[in-house]
């Protein structure tokens, strides 16, 4: 059982949980103190071990039912003369459709084994008499057996369930079957219909088996694949099909990037004494207390702005970027969000009302339109500029292009020297920002950084760059 | 805690009916995590909405062990002066001052300086011992001598730096002291922790506890609770209750009303000697489980069909 726990931790793993060795001791310890007879039990305790958020939760009872329920479909309806078992009867079992049971003659097969002794011989495998006992946990545990022997677990694309189900059927002994049927044909014997129906209905307990496997060694893995291939490609070459799962991951990299940007707070050298500090300290030098210590602490709170070109020519990327700020602002205590093409207007609100698609929708349709910097800037400082303090730091998400329009950039410079410091993410590659109506070069002056972004890993590393400096 | 020492906490099922017994009806995750906590050692971390018992546990919990229950609510704030031990500083001050004036005695006769600090050092170092340390919740948790059911109370609201204290607690129940040493707990207490998910806890606090979540009960699970804890309350309207309250929670709420708000209602039903739910009924008593003026209209408006959904 170790072993099949320790299996089980590596499937979750696949999934995307994290969990340590120590946490897998402890889940070990816990099944041994719940035992493994009653299994919602052992569910509750292995996830209560296991699985430490709602989100892992979900992934953890997904696995554990897949994982834990080898269980082989009930196949007694087709065992014809071996009606004796009493869960035999459970109607509707998956296995029943291998049908027709009626027909085959009772014991034929016994008979054909008077006749041979390789059938003899055959009958008397663990393979057969699980078969024929409809001997449900034996016939499990020998595929699950044979399985390992395969090496189920390195599964990792879907074109292999053929082979992995070959394999398994060579370690379980199929031949010898296929073999007793040869003979039995051959022999033109009455058992022959039986014989063959046992046949089948291995080979779909196996490749049922294989199928539960697939999902749950490669899909983890697989999904992981898409992640990272997602996270490096172009974020204007996106599919739309994967937008869902782009939009899973922008949030947990914006998670992750406000975990490391929690609130810190600092001691004001001022305000009301706290005497318990004061007296603590004073000690050491003999009661005398002239090293003061206060009461009132800061929260250290960087506000941020972020800015975000909607109009035509980032269309594509307004998308993304949108669904990063959208992110950011859940996470992130204190952000303002503005989007803007030739106008510009606060989205704050906007985000904090509406579901991410609806909000974005909306922010692109208010906002959306021909470029103008200078425009989009009149309005920020008409609308932000006082809020922008010493601590502020302001994001612009744009490719700079302003269609030989007025740049303002003495609106910029004002908010640099207000701000702590303001970044320009441009989705277009470096050498392309002095070509064409693009402004980049310009406003570059007025900018602390100034990075290329487009694709999430990009995106990731800048942010990651900016909160970090912003300590 | 030894399994010999406490019996309730024997086996799942024994769990379960001891709380029941003492008006606590839980579920069997919730039994399952309580024996989980005592087999392993290890802390609970107890999420969930507010209001479905999460405090509530782990009282029950030193009810039913008959242990004392020590609570820490976390603050903004909140630091190991608070939270672990404080020195008694006013009495080592006193203790300064009568060592000055007796120091002429002792050192009475010594010859030169060497000699003196020589015979400094023969006295006891008591400045910084355990008679002049005060303990607080967790210190108090760990030195009780029969073990104690310690509550660290919504530990989301604390700081990062003070979840980083309780790590050493957590796993190896010992604190730290660097004037004294280790101080290692007499007997393991069974620790609690909640957590109302206003920011994450850190991942090396998670993996360090067992993680239980408590949901909304089930409206059998929440009949029986109702039950327990308002005897009086007529088996019809109870049942009207209860489902009038899941029908709330299934509606998109700021605050949906939790365990504690429907134990409350049926309170005040049971005062008003209500036999059975009639809309004005509801409408006069929406405030003990609605605390949102918003909330309070939304579930006004669907009156007729929230009531409705009770008869069939």
């Amino acid at each position: 059982m170790h072993q099949s726990l320790a299996s089980f931790v590596e499937i979750l793993r696949s999934h995307n949980l994290r969990i340590s060795p120590a946490e897998t001791m402890d889940a070990a310890r816990a099944a041994q103190a719940l035992g493994y007879a009653n299994r919602s039990r052992l569910r509750d305790g292995l996830c209560m071990t296991l699985a430490k958020t709602p989100d892992e939760r979900a992934t953890f009872l997904r696995c554990f039912d897949q994982f834990y329920n080898r269980e082989v479909a009930d196949f007694s309806s087709t065992a014809s003369e071996r009606e004796n078992s009493p869960e035999s009867t459970d109607a509707g079992a998956p296995g029943s459709q291998a049908g027709g049971a009626g027909d085959a003659q009772p014991g034929a097969l016994q008979e054909a084994a008077q006749g041979d002794p390789r059938i003899a011989q055959l009958l008397q495998s663990t393979l057969m008499q699980a078969l024929m006992n409809n001997d449900r946990n034996l016939l499990s545990l020998s595929i699950s057996q044979a399985s390992q022997r395969a090496g189920i677990a390195q599964i990792r694309i879907f074109t292999q369930k053929g082979q992995y189900s070959r394999r398994i059927l060579a370690a379980l002994g199929e031949e010898d079957l296929r073999a007793g049927i040869v003979t039995l044909e051959r022999a033109q014997s009455p058992a022959l219909d039986e014989l063959r129906r046992y046949r089948d209905i291995l080979r779909e307990q196996v490749r049922d088996f294989v199928d539960a496997q697939y999902l749950l060694h490669a899909q983890g893995r697989n999904q992981r694949l898409v992640e990272d291939m997602l996270a490096r490609t172009r974020l204007s070459n996106i599919e739309h099909a994967y937008l869902q799962r782009l939009e899973e991951l922008v949030r947990r990299m914006a998670k992750k990037l406000a975990a490391r940007y929690a609130p810190r707070r600092r001691r004001y050298n001022r305000g009301q004494l706290d005497m318990r500090r004061t007296l603590s300290r004073g000690v050491a030098n003999d009661g005398l207390m002239f090293d003061l210590r206060w009461r009132r602490m800061r929260r250290e709170r960087p506000q941020l702005f972020a800015i975000c070109d909607v109009s035509g020519s980032v269309a594509p990327y307004a998308k993304f970027l949108l669904m990063f700020l959208y992110s950011l602002q859940d996470v992130l205590p204190k952000v303002r969000s503005f989007a803007f093409s030739n106008r510009l207007g606060e989205v704050t609100q906007l985000f904090n009302d509406y579901p991410v698609e609806q909000a974005i929708e909306l922010a692109n349709q208010l906002y959306g339109g021909a470029t103008d910097y200078g425009a989009a800037f009149e309005d920020f400082a008409r609308l932000a500029l006082e809020d922008v303090r010493s601590g502020a730091t302001v994001i612009i998400l744009g490719d700079a292009r302003n269609n030989h329009g007025d740049p303002k950039l003495e609106i910029l410079q004002k908010i640099y020297r207000r701000a702590n410091r303001v970044i320009w993410l441009n989705p277009e590659s470096r050498n392309s920002w002095k070509t064409g109506d693009s402004e980049m070069l310009r406003y570059l002056s007025a900018c602390h950084f100034s990075a290329e972004c487009n694709n999430l890993r990009q995106l990731e590393r800048v942010i990651e760059q900016i909160l970090r400096n912003a300590r | 805690m030894h399994i010999e020492d406490y019996p309730q906490l024997a086996s799942i099922e024994t769990i379960q009916k001891g709380f029941e017994s003492v008006g606590y009806i839980c579920s069997e995750s919730i039994a399952t995590a309580v024996f989980l906590a005592f087999q392993l050692r290890k802390p609970v971390l107890v999420e969930g909405p507010p209001g479905v018992g999460k405090t509530e546990l782990a009282k029950t919990t030193a009810h039913l062990l008959d242990a004392p229950l020590v609570r820490l609510q976390c603050y903004e704030g909140l630091d190991e002066g608070k939270a672990l031990y404080e020195w008694k500083y006013s009495k080592q001050l006193l203790y300064t001052q009568v060592l000055k004036e007796k120091l002429g005695d002792l050192l009475h006769g010594a010859n030169d300086l060497a000699e003196s600090v020589e015979r400094l050092h023969q006295f006891g170092d008591i400045f910084y011992s355990e008679e002049f340390l005060e303990p607080r919740p967790l210190l108090r948790a760990m030195r009780s001598e029969r073990g104690a059911v310690l509550l660290i109370d919504e530990v989301d609201k604390s700081d990062y730096e003070f979840e980083a204290l309780l790590l050493e607690i957590l796993s190896d129940y010992q604190v730290s002291i660097p004037e004294i040493g280790t101080v290692k707990a007499r007997t393991t207490p069974m620790v609690f922790l909640t957590s109302n998910n206003t920011r994450d806890i850190s991942d090396a606090l998670k993996r360090r506890c067992l993680h239980l979540y408590i949901p909304f009960p089930s409206v059998e699970l929440e009949q029986r609770i109702v039950l327990a804890r308002v005897p009086d309350v007529d088996a019809r309207l109870r049942e009207q209750l209860v489902a009038f309250v899941h029908g709330l929670r299934d509606m998109d709420l700021k605050k949906v009303p939790a365990i504690s708000e429907t134990i409350d209602w049926a309170r005040s039903l049971l005062l008003l000697h209500a036999d059975q739910l009639d809309e004005a009924l509801v409408r006069a008593t929406l405030n003990v489980l609605l605390k949102f003026e918003d909330d309070m209209r939304a579930a006004e408006a669907e009156l007729p069909r929230l009531l409705a959904g009770n008869t069939d």
